[in-house]
């Protein structure tokens, strides 16, 4: 039998597998080492990331589900919650423990009843709605409050760049 | 590149020796020519470099095979810092640094990567879906290769410290005394992660173990650093370069420290205060542990807020966090009541804006001096999450722990039996005082001891109510005198509500405030219906809450006239039916019945006693029901 950990990452991924949700593909990178997840994000419809596909990249502890998975764009991003280097900044996959904006309320928080499947629907809607408030990408988040015009096409240049159209 | 620099070492050397050769002609001047020079002399310490280079890989290969990524940057990362302070102890011991002191170091150091190595395999152990017997082949032979040079080394430079006295092998000797124990600690592992992965069964304790261990091994390492920094600083000098390690070790031990305490106290809880989920609770539920996402056949726990989780499951995460992982109910400060399954926190997938822990404590103190005291929830204190957070206690009510007995009930109803004495204005005073938060801290109070349902009554009980006997007849007053108590104490929401209403402004001016009121007439609705009984005279208000404030007003009204009508007694000669007429009681059925026949407007004088229990019993029943339907209802 191996670990709690890797059987529930090992369920997780069946149940991913079995029953997608829609704008959302995830999966180990390779079956050898579970702990290593790439995700394939649709851009939420009606938004300024409609029709990209961004691809990013979760790394899980030892302890999953007990702590929170970290995740991390590989591709370029530009978001007011996402950090230049790619890093995702929501409060679901903050430890309770830990709060390195000082803002987010417990009840947001990682609890091991979170999953790859929430994790992923909370970055959708974060794609949706940004929160400016909490500003991993200050830049990102000042363009996205007063110049939204501007905001919006960067994101576009990003989708484009996402589908491998060069403009 | 590495390629490259072996064969540029190889030819440096090839080129060294060669001109030894050249010059000198026979082997031994050409070595003697060789170690008098400086130049030929660092050529061949690189070369022995790059020797001890390839033997580790060569060993790696043996040992571990390929390393992965995550491994390999763990071990450049671990073994910069090792060189770092491996310099740092060269400077203690510059008096006798020699080309015999820098190889003792080289060697410990490759050993030390070694251990890393195989402590990191072990953890990966854990984490990886399939292993085969090269692996455990592998792993064995590397830590009984470690453990026995590990042990040689430390006796040999035991040996020499007692014979020649402290020298540099103190610290060598210290070195693998610790790398002893990491030795032993990676066995261990070693041992119960092998153990569990023959086993189909997830093995329950291994969590506990591996604390135990870990908890052992840090302190034999903290002592061991101790001694090590007091005998070099009392030799040598302050010994810098354990400095680092030693700070994480005692870190770590702290934790492992304070894992132990925080999971002997999960298990204490565990093991006291929360249940066993029986089998129908799991069958109800969908029998799948959310942390885990396993089934739960046994060993599993029931939280006071209901949700039901595996045993080790719950205990590890405890060990973190002292909160429900569903529901972020705080387990140390709620009681384990069974009546606070009915104050369920709302899920924050159904609300999740909603302050579920947050509320101040002082609110919950000043809840507690109200009816349901003994179920003081937690989250009371959000005013206008009280009618909203009930989608669904009631109807999960049946499975929520351990069947609360008849006794148990009667237990939480007899506890405050001053209430009914109590007039209830004074209590609203400290609700008055407390207005901090203007529309979601008013005084929330939790509602009377709920009654159960009818099914959870045993045979007895029932018939202790049913029968014709002294016994039995107490038992029926016994009944009544709770709904009264009931009665009096929704009297005494009914008050809070009118006051919090005469504060309020009017219901359009903002969302909040109509959003109260709406929650204020649900609540009232719901108690009127649970005071009057016949539906057909429920007034139409009732019937379903509506947002006009008249409405409210007319819920209030007539709150104000069962409350006026408390003030009269009504005695009852005799309260039995004809047939225990031998028993002449004087039973004092008191507001309850009155209010009852106000309400219901009903002419007292024309229904006969003996009938009047009976419909009693009924409504009795009828109120039960209504009040475990009532919330789905509304839902």
């Amino acid at each position: 039998m191996a670990g709690s950990a890797l059987r529930r990452l090992m369920a997780e991924y069946k149940q991913l597998t079995m029953d997608p949700p829609e704008g959302i593909a995830a999966g180990p990178i390779s079956e050898d080492n579970f702990f290593e997840w790439e995700a394939l994000i649709a851009g939420p419809e009606g938004t300024c990331f409609e029709g990209g596909v961004f691809p990013a990249r979760l790394i899980f502890p030892p302890d999953y589900p007990l702590s929170p998975p970290k995740m991390k764009f590989t591709c370029d991003m530009f978001h007011p919650n996402i950090f230049a280097d790619g890093r995702v900044c929501i409060s679901i996959l903050h430890a309770p423990g830990d709060d390195p904006m000082g803002y987010e309320l417990s009840a947001e928080r990682w609890s091991p009843v979170q999953s790859v499947e929430k994790i992923l629907l909370s970055v959708v809607s974060m794609l949706a709605e940004p929160n400016d408030e909490s500003g991993a990408n200050v830049d990102a988040a000042i363009m996205w409050r007063e110049r939204r015009e501007e905001f919006n096409s960067i994101a576009q240049r990003l989708v484009r760049k996402t589908l491998g159209l060069t403009t | 590149m590495q390629l490259l620099i072996s064969s540029v070492c190889m030819a440096l050397t090839s080129a060294v020796i060669g001109n030894a050769y050249y010059q000198k002609q026979q082997f031994y001047p050409a070595v003697v020519y060789i170690t008098k020079s400086n130049a030929s002399m660092a050529v061949i310490y690189i070369q022995f470099f790059v020797i001890v280079f390839m033997f580790g890989k060569l060993l790696r290969k043996i040992f571990l095979g390929t390393l992965r990524a995550a491994e390999f940057e763990h071990l450049l990362e671990r073994f910069w810092y090792a060189l770092t302070e491996t310099c740092l102890a060269f400077t203690v011991f510059r008096d006798d640094f020699n080309p015999r002191f820098v190889a003792l170091f080289t060697v410990l150091l490759f050993l030390k990567s070694f251990h890393w190595l195989a402590e990191e395999r072990v953890d990966f152990m854990e984490r990886s879906p399939v292993l085969g017997w090269l692996f455990h082949i592998r792993v064995g032979s590397l830590l009984t290769m470690l453990g026995v040079l590990d042990y040689v080394l430390l006796m040999h430079a035991y040996n020499s410290t007692l014979v020649r006295g402290p020298t540099v092998q103190l610290v060598f000797g210290f070195e693998y005394a610790i790398l002893l124990t990491v030795i032993a600690s990676t066995a261990i592992k070693y041992v119960l992660h092998a153990a569990e992965m023959r086993t189909d069964t997830p093995w329950e304790n291994k969590a506990v173990f591996l604390l135990y261990t870990e908890l052992v091994i840090g302190l034999i390492k903290v002592v061991l650093y101790l001694l090590f920094v007091v005998i070099m600083a009392k030799i040598y000098a302050l010994p810098m370069f354990v400095f680092r390690p030693m700070f994480f070790t005692i870190r770590n031990f702290r934790k492992a420290f304070n894992d132990v305490i925080m999971s002997r106290r999960a298990i204490r809880n565990m093991n006291t205060l929360y249940p066993d989920a029986t089998p129908e609770e799991l069958r109800q539920s969908d029998n799948i542990c959310i942390i885990c996402r396993e089934d739960m056949v046994n060993h599993a726990k029931k939280l006071p807020c209901g949700h039901i989780f595996h045993t080790t499951c719950l205990r590890s995460w405890f060990q973190r966090q002292q909160t429900c992982p569903t529901c972020r109910l705080n387990i140390l400060r709620a009681p384990a009541v069974n009546s606070a399954a009915l104050q369920r926190p709302v899920d924050e997938a159904a609300n999740p804006a909603a302050p579920v822990v947050a509320q101040p404590a002082a609110a919950a103190a000043g809840v507690n001096n109200i009816p349901g005291a003994t179920a003081a929830p937690p989250t009371a204190g959000a005013g206008t999450d009280l009618p909203m957070s009930v989608p669904n206690p009631m109807g999960q009510l049946p499975r929520n722990g351990v069947a609360p007995t008849f006794a148990d009930i009667f237990g939480d109803a007899n506890a405050l039996p001053n209430l009914a004495g109590m007039p209830p204005p004074p209590m609203l005073s400290p609700f008055m005082m407390q207005p901090p938060f203007p529309y979601f801290s008013p005084p929330s109070v939790p509602p009377p001891p709920m009654p159960l349902d009818i099914d959870r009554f045993s045979d007895e009980e029932l018939l202790a109510m049913e029968g014709t006997q002294r016994k039995h007849i107490e038992e029926r007053l016994k009944m009544l005198r709770n709904i009264m108590l009931m009665l009096d104490s929704s009297t005494i929401l009914m008050q809070q509500y009118q006051s919090m209403m005469a504060r309020l402004p009017q219901p359009t001016e903002a969302k909040p405030t109509s959003n109260v009121i709406t929650a204020d007439e649900k609540a009232s609705a719901l108690l009127a219906a649970s005071a009057t009984t016949a539906s057909s005279s429920i007034p139409t208000a009732y019937d379903k809450p509506t947002t006009s404030r008249a409405a409210s007003e007319t819920s209030l009204q007539g709150a104000q006239q069962v409350k006026r009508a408390t003030a009269e007694k009504v005695i009852i000669e005799d309260l039995g039916a004809e047939e225990d007429a031998d028993l002449p009681i004087t039973a004092t059925i008191t507001k309850t019945e009155l209010e009852e026949k106000i309400v219901a407007g009903a002419d007292a004088d024309d229904v006969e006693e003996s009938s009047e229990l009976s419909e009693l019993r009924m409504r009795r029943l009828k109120y039960l029901q209504e009040r475990n339907h009532s919330p789905t209802d509304r839902d």
